[in-house]
């Protein structure tokens, strides 16, 4: 950060690129728009004629969606991390990314919970999660890992919004400010009439850190109860306690490399490289080292565990994973998630734009196989051998799931023309603040 | 009749040395506005008293871990699933889960209602007028005296000149 930036050029800096559309941003938007008409169609094939148009066959009922559903949370773990975790650690590079890594959190999170809802079938019924008084005295089974999910997962959406715009209130009344009739109006409303009083920076501080507090057992918590989606049923390849560290830290790893994926052309678009630079994609890719190596290790021990156990059944998959129907989506996993990162080591490619931004793409990819190397081939290899089977998504599966990432991305897209994607404020404090008599205070 | 003095400052240091000059004066009504959270003024206005959000955290943190586990133990013995090997109806592992994401979820709630609460907001555009100015989401900060005689705002309005303000308002018409 230069030391000469002033205050009122970061409110400018930061907000000049809201409301412009350009020729790249159109495209951009075109793009998702007919991701989402074309994978809206497969969605709707699907409400229509009901769950069997999709590629699901006995005895694999967990596919793709729950793929989906996983890749999309664990997405939504770096936002978090980067916003709540390196806050209560002080980490300054956090500042510059954690707005839009905090929207991107959001966003996947709506993703992901269309995908339980879509996987069932019945879509409509989806509210049957949740406990609510009803004429038959039905209630739901609070043993079950799918309702721990659910609690999981809304608890985690609602923490992250509120934690989100939090964050946003003040730079809603710089835009209210900084804007004219009904869009200041309604700029002013979300602020909630923000004056930036002692007062209120006093008690908005204090209620910050003890969000980030709550907000930090939810990184960690969120991913562990998805991963007892898998580890507390007794299915070869899924039934193990070492489910949640390799849970989170796939998470953050995704969450990380998502982050650099979408930060990185924001930065050069909106010419932020004053706020967005190298140092913040930097310190995201050592991020993704360590989480990357985490995961390999739970790579290794999984494999030497089944092996170890004696258990045919459970080494069966693991074989079966390697070098059965699977192999391709084993080795794409691999090869994505612990071969291809390992160019980060080297500083010259982990300070390259491009190497960081191509590479980031393989980690997305490379997690998505991860979940569907966990998924689909431990259903398709169980116990009984005559019900071994080969599945693969079929066109309308494929379909939701490109739905899915033109959702996604359609938020964002919106996100960043209208509300600030780096944090003023906070910005703000990163700078030297002025001084009249600079000497006296050095 | 009371009234207000409005001081704007383009410098942090400038600002302080005002707060600490009208404190000494014995100015109690003392509003400062900054476009980022600044610890010196709170230290100057507040010591270290903590905020009083945090009971508010702390209410809504055990309201909702008792009531998570209470949904969870009443919903399991409203409809009993008899489980085999004397496995209990109530069975608190399983219901932890519950309970912590209950706890993290209405502690987060109470917490932004007691943001709310003691921020006052939301706030109406005019509730404090002298504070609608864009300029103080920006780049300068602010201090408003109110409360003041025709004395009062006289000595508020040569203190914050001689301390640096780059723009004085307010208190000639008292």
């Amino acid at each position: 950060m230069q030391d000469r930036i002033t205050y009122g050029q970061i409110t400018r800096d930061i907000l000049n690129p809201l409301f412009k559309l350009n020729v790249a941003y159109m495209a951009g938007l075109a793009v998702v728009l007919a991701g989402l008409a074309y994978g809206g169609w497969c969605l709707y094939q699907q409400l229509t004629w009901g769950l069997g148009v999709a590629g699901y066959s006995q005895p694999v009922f967990w596919g793709l969606y729950i793929t989906t559903f996983v890749f999309w949370i664990g997405i939504g773990h770096a936002g978090t991390l980067i916003s709540a975790v390196l806050f209560l650690f002080r980490s300054k590079w956090r500042t510059g990314v954690y707005r839009a890594a905090e929207a991107m959190t959001i966003f996947a999170v709506m993703t992901a919970a269309l995908f339980p809802a879509i996987h069932v079938g019945r879509m409509w019924n989806a509210y049957w999660l949740f406990p609510y008084p009803n004429q038959r005295e039905l209630w739901q089974n609070f043993k079950s890992p799918l309702m721990w999910d659910v609690f999981a997962v809304s608890t985690y959406f609602t923490v992250s919004t509120i934690f989100f715009y939090i964050g946003l209130i003040p730079d809603f009344a710089a835009l209210r400010d900084r804007t004219r009739g009904i869009v200041s109006k309604i700029y002013g409303s979300f602020s909630l009439g923000w004056r930036g009083t002692d007062r209120q920076w006093r008690h908005y501080m204090a209620a910050y850190g003890f969000f980030a507090a709550f907000a930090t057992p939810l990184v960690l918590s969120v991913h562990s109860v998805v991963s007892w989606d898998f580890a507390m049923a007794q299915t070869a390849g899924w039934h193990s306690t070492l489910f949640p560290p390799y849970f989170v830290a796939g998470a953050i790893f995704s969450g990380c490399a998502m982050v650099i994926t979408l930060m990185l052309p924001l930065s050069v678009f909106f010419k932020w490289e004053k706020y967005i630079n190298t140092w913040h994609f930097e310190h995201l890719a050592k991020m993704c080292l360590l989480t990357g190596g985490i995961l390999t290790y739970a790579y290794i021990v999984e494999h030497f565990i089944a092996w170890y156990s004696d258990n045919p059944y459970e080494w069966g998959v693991f074989v079966y994973r390697a070098t059965g129907d699977y192999w391709w989506v084993f080795w794409t996993m691999v090869t994505c998630n612990c071969i291809i990162p390992l160019l980060w080591w080297v500083k010259k490619f982990r300070t390259n734009l491009w190497c960081l931004w191509i590479v980031s793409i393989f980690i997305n990819i490379g997690m998505w196989f991860e979940r569907f190397n966990i998924i689909a081939s431990s259903l398709a290899h169980q116990f009984d051998p005559n019900a071994w089977t080969y599945y693969v998504p079929n066109y309308i599966e494929i379909g939701v799931l490109i739905f899915s990432f033109s959702w996604f991305m359609l938020w964002f897209l919106l996100f960043v023309k209208v509300m600030p994607s780096v944090a003023i404020a906070e910005v703000k404090e990163q700078v030297p603040p002025p001084l009249k008599h600079p000497e006296v205070a050095a | 009749m009371s009234t207000a003095v409005k001081g704007i400052f383009a410098h942090l240091d400038c600002l302080v040395d005002s707060i600490d000059a009208l404190k000494r004066a014995g100015h109690k009504d003392l509003t400062v506005t900054a476009p980022l959270p600044r610890h010196e003024i709170e230290e100057l206005l507040y010591g270290n008293t903590p905020s009083p959000v945090r009971w508010f955290t702390l209410f809504g943190s055990v309201f909702g871990g008792t009531a998570g586990f209470t949904l969870c133990s009443l919903s399991h013995v409203n409809w009993p699933m008899i489980i085999p090997a004397g496995k209990p109806l109530v069975s608190v592992a399983p219901f932890i889960i519950i309970t912590f994401e209950a706890t993290v979820l209405f502690g987060c709630i109470f917490t932004f209602l007691g943001l709310l609460w003691h921020c006052r907001l939301p706030m109406k555009p005019d509730e404090i007028p002298e504070l609608d100015d864009p300029r103080l989401s920006d780049d300068v900060f602010a201090i408003v005296i109110r409360g003041l005689d025709g004395a009062g705002a006289s000595s508020a309005r040569a203190l914050l000149s001689g301390n640096g303000a780059i723009e004085i308002s307010g208190g000639t018409d008292a």
